[in-house]
């Protein structure tokens, strides 16, 4: 669980940094499009990385690995 | 205007104004039902709302396919904005586009492992096979426009007016798609009661979050293409109305519509596809 927040704040800043730069710089429609479709799906998903709360550390063990329930 | 800038701001507009749409669809329904129904703004915080939630992943699930699936679902649907109202390209794009979409939702389905999203992900190609031939009507707007791009097909109309009035049978079958998309749907056997939440039955928290803001994206970017491929280039007041219409037709449908099995949902689209395809060729070479 606190790896994935690291990936979290890992992809945050390259997604950042690349929307940035075809904000700032302008490139080819091909690169903004390319950056558009992976980037900002991955900016929105490290936004719930970073924000997702997370447990407890006692209670980190039965929640990671969740079996399924209800059925 | 800065392209990304352009991209962002109807990635937003998409999403802010599709999940009030979907939240005013859920309204509809409940009032039909006699119930006061949550706000319209609902769908939009709970949307927020799982991203701040805990999030516990299944022992089965594949990772990290069970989470980059969502990720890919949303990808999908900001192509699809690119393609229509950022750059008003190709409905045959539109059309690859929601193939993929289909091929998401089978994928999303088993990527958790759990029976629920298995049953779900059988049913997503059940359902991608009467959902593409409703979208394949758009060979007819082709023989009638004589070109599959948005911003021909805008221009046609400017000159002979609403092509609902020249094709209305397409604009049925299109709206059957649509209603197929929409919460609650007779048609929406991949999401149906009986298997709880489909393929997103064990995509909780932060990852039910991310599928609604991409059903947000996906539900205006479909009311969008039906606007405009039947109505032309309207104005913003025009295009808030009619997707409030659609939204409210699709909720009355849905609210006195039980949902139907699998076997008559599929064969129920593909007898309206055939229906709306030869009808319109009819249509074409004998009245108009």
């Amino acid at each position: 669980m606190r790896d994935l927040v690291k990936y979290g704040y890992t992809t945050l800043t390259i997604s950042t940094l690349l929307i940035s730069y075809c904000l700032i710089f302008n490139p080819e429609s091909w690169i903004v499009y390319s950056i558009a479709i992976v980037f900002i799906p991955l900016f929105i998903l490290s936004l719930g990385l970073i924000t997702m709360a997370t447990p407890e550390k006692d209670e980190e063990e039965d929640r990671i690995n969740e079996p399924f329930i209800g059925y | 205007m800065n392209l990304m800038a352009i991209i962002i701001i109807n990635v937003l507009i998409s999403f802010l104004f599709g999940s009030i749409l979907l939240g005013f669809h859920r309204k509809i329904m409940a009032r039909i039902q006699l119930r006061p129904g949550p706000p319209i703004i609902q769908y939009f915080l709970h949307s927020l709302k799982f991203f701040f939630k805990e999030t516990a992943f299944p022992k089965t699930a594949s990772m990290p396919f069970y989470l980059s699936i969502v990720c890919i679902l949303c990808g999908i649907w900001i192509a699809a904005i690119i393609i229509g109202p950022v750059l008003k390209g190709s409905l045959l794009l539109l059309f690859a586009i929601y193939a993929v979409y289909k091929i998401v939702e089978h994928n999303a389905g088993s990527s958790s492992g759990s029976p629920y999203g298995k049953m779900s992900c059988v049913r997503a190609v059940f359902s991608a096979s009467s959902e593409l031939p409703l979208f394949a009507v758009i060979a007819i707007i082709y023989l009638q426009v004589g070109s599959m791009n948005i911003s021909d097909i805008i221009n046609y109309q400017s000159i002979h007016g609403p092509l609902i009035l020249k094709l209305p049978l397409v604009a049925i079958v299109l709206f059957v798609l649509i209603l197929s998309k929409s919460p609650y749907s007779p048609f929406g056997i991949t999401k149906g009661k009986d298997i709880i939440s489909g393929y997103e039955t064990e995509h909780f928290g932060l990852m039910r979050g991310y599928i609604m803001l991409s059903d947000s994206i996906s539900w205006y970017m479909l009311s969008w293409m039906f606007l405009t491929i039947f109505f032309g280039n309207l104005s913003v007041l025009s295009y808030v109305v009619g997707m409030l219409v659609i939204a409210f037709l699709t909720g009355l449908i849905n609210a006195t519509t039980p949902i139907l099995n699998p076997n008559h949902s599929v064969m129920s689209q593909i007898s309206m596809a055939l229906i709306g395809l030869l009808g319109s060729l009819l249509l074409m070479f004998f009245v108009f």
